[in-house]
């Protein structure tokens, strides 16, 4: 289908992809550029560019609302849930892909099936249990969530990728007489390595934009996620847009940083059950 | 031990942790979110009422605002599936530069629903840029309350899950279109075939089952994700007229003392409506299984 399309119609459509292109890019380049002035200077001159170019919102996310504390939140709960999550998860892949016992199938099944259950269905027992426990406001609520959650789909993914270990390795690991915790550690994960890298970004990055679990368990601001802390803290101050868009920003920044630096990866993930 | 009883264990034994888990934090609540739906509840004590909540989301007349609200989203999907397939498409074409647009794309799709609400948020502040541009191209006056009102509040939510689905749409139709064996058209060239008839012969059916794929994640996500961005962009209002089943649950179990029973019923109905949607994909992708 392709290659032999007239000058006329190769033109058109670029032009088309253009016009997408700024329709969606120009709200980032809006957010990032009104991030660096002042509100005055913005609700003077909404259209134009900053004049002058001034940093203080971020100055002011760094002094006034801690951002580097909210970003460490978050980074801290993400990589413990993952390293939970894979814990719960490695172990339970490998027996669906690779041990035979009965019952399997539907076990499976039973997986599969919880991934359609929505989280808000079931949140308010576990709001009561984790505040019965005394850990609502603890990072630790928010951890546990959100590891247990994405087990049943790191388990069908993970099965996935390690149905396609090759039976004849796990023989020879048998053979040389190496136990089960060291067959997992020594040949299952690193053969799953690049699999679970792209789920610890997939992953990562849901979390890092959830709203949800978050809002609902931690309470103070102190503790609260990137994401929660803009749509709660930073709209108190909603009449200060360039404040709020520089709060944005600064929430698309990681996403957007390992979109770019691992985008291989990331097409990978996102395909993955979409077509066979 | 006999050598297969010892393969059965050392299974169940790996599983155990991940259903250990799962059984407290997704099973055991869902069980106790099911029984709640029959009771009138504070989170402390619960007293059995029969289906009365049942009753009471059946007649009040918010179930039927909640589900409009829902089914505006749901309605809107067929749009967006062309779109994301006219956008594949034109990338299909391979005219220079098409990663470099493939990859801008993508960018809305990987950004929270709640920065994406809070921005378009204030470009459609009354006083805000797309105000602005459309009373410079002559289209309005410039002075539109866009969140003040039902249809034109809907406008701009439908503008944000089209702006972050049409990266994902495009990237998921494109690898299908590069799925389709390239011999196919040479084959369908040979015959005279012109480029019609292959995107509708050969490109469009083969790429049905990722169209299904994308229409039912679609639909599950306007029935359980439509949360953050509406959390967001207008809290449900103005009113309850942009609240959605999940955004009602979350006003009724944290922000309505008392109502958790009330709150559970709910939870269960949007289960049932989630499942029913899961159902039909399982028969949907059955059928066209090639």
């Amino acid at each position: 289908m392709t290659n032999r399309k007239t000058l006329s119609v190769r033109l058109i459509i670029t032009f088309a992809l253009v016009a997408i292109a700024v329709v969606d890019v120009y709200p980032i380049v809006y957010m990032a550029v009104n991030s660096s002035r002042t509100a005055v200077d913005f609700f003077q001159r909404p259209g134009g560019l900053p004049s002058p170019w001034n940093f203080d919102n971020f100055k002011a996310l760094y002094y006034r609302f801690d951002v580097l504390r909210l970003f460490g939140n978050t980074l801290i709960g993400s990589a413990a849930a993952f390293a939970l999550a894979m814990a719960l998860s490695v172990p339970a892949a490998f027996a669906f892909a690779k041990i035979r016992f009965p019952l399997r199938q539907s076990l499976y099944m039973t997986v599969i099936a919880t991934m359609t259950i929505p989280g808000i269905t079931f949140v308010v027992p576990n709001f009561l249990l984790f505040s019965r426990l005394g850990l609502v406001d603890r990072l630790v609520s928010v951890i546990v969530l959100w590891a247990i959650t994405s087990v049943p789909s790191n388990i069908f993914l993970l099965a996935a990728i390690m149905r396609g270990i090759p039976n004849e390795l796990l023989e020879a690991g048998k053979v040389d007489g190496i136990g089960y915790v060291r067959t997992l550690l020594r040949l299952v994960v690193p053969l799953s390595a690049p699999g679970m890298l792209t789920l610890a970004i997939f992953n990562a990055t849901g979390w890092w934009n959830d709203l949800f679990t978050p809002l609902i368990f931690l309470q103070s601001d102190e503790l609260k996620t990137m994401t929660v802390a803009v749509a709660t803290i930073l709209k108190r101050f909603d009449t200060d847009y360039p404040l709020l868009l520089a709060g944005l920003f600064m929430t698309s920044i990681p996403p957007i940083a390992i979109y770019v630096a691992l985008q291989k990866y990331m097409k990978k993930g996102l395909v993955i059950g979409s077509v066979k | 031990m006999h050598y297969r009883t010892k393969e059965a264990m050392t299974g169940y034994l790996s599983l155990l942790p991940a259903f250990l888990a799962l059984g407290a934090i997704v099973f055991y609540p869902m069980a106790n979110t099911i029984y709640h739906s029959f009771t009138k509840w504070n989170g402390a004590e619960a007293e059995w009422i029969g289906l009365r909540n049942y009753a009471f989301i059946f007649s009040n007349g918010e179930l039927w605002t909640m589900l409009r609200n829902n089914v505006i989203f749901l309605l809107s999907i067929p749009g967006i599936l062309l779109l994301s397939l006219v956008v594949s498409v034109l990338l299909f074409e391979e005219v220079r530069g098409w990663r470099v647009f493939r990859s801008l794309y993508y960018i809305p799709t990987i950004l929270s629903p709640v920065v994406v609400g809070l921005l378009m948020k204030m470009m459609f502040a009354q006083s805000g840029v797309v105000n602005r541009f459309l009373h410079a191209i002559g289209l309005t006056d410039g002075q539109t309350e866009w969140l003040s009102r039902a249809p034109t509040a809907f406008l701009v939510l439908l503008f944000c899950f089209y702006w972050q689905t049409l990266g994902q749409g495009a990237l998921i139709f494109l690898s299908g279109l590069s799925s389709v064996p390239p011999d196919m058209y040479e084959a369908a060239s040979i015959d005279g075939a012109g480029w019609w008839q292959r995107l509708l012969r050969i490109t469009m059916p083969s790429l049905v089952p990722t169209i299904v794929y994308f229409t039912v994640t679609n639909a599950i996500y306007c029935f359980i994700g439509l949360f953050s961005l509406v959390y967001a962009v207008t809290q449900g209002g103005p009113g309850r007229e942009t609240t959605p089943i999940d955004y009602m649950i979350y006003i009724k179990a944290f922000q309505s003392p008392g109502q958790l029973g009330y709150a559970s019923a709910l939870s269960v109905l949007l289960f049932a409506i989630v499942l029913l949607v899961s159902w039909a994909q399982i028969r949907l992708s059955n059928r066209f299984e090639p």
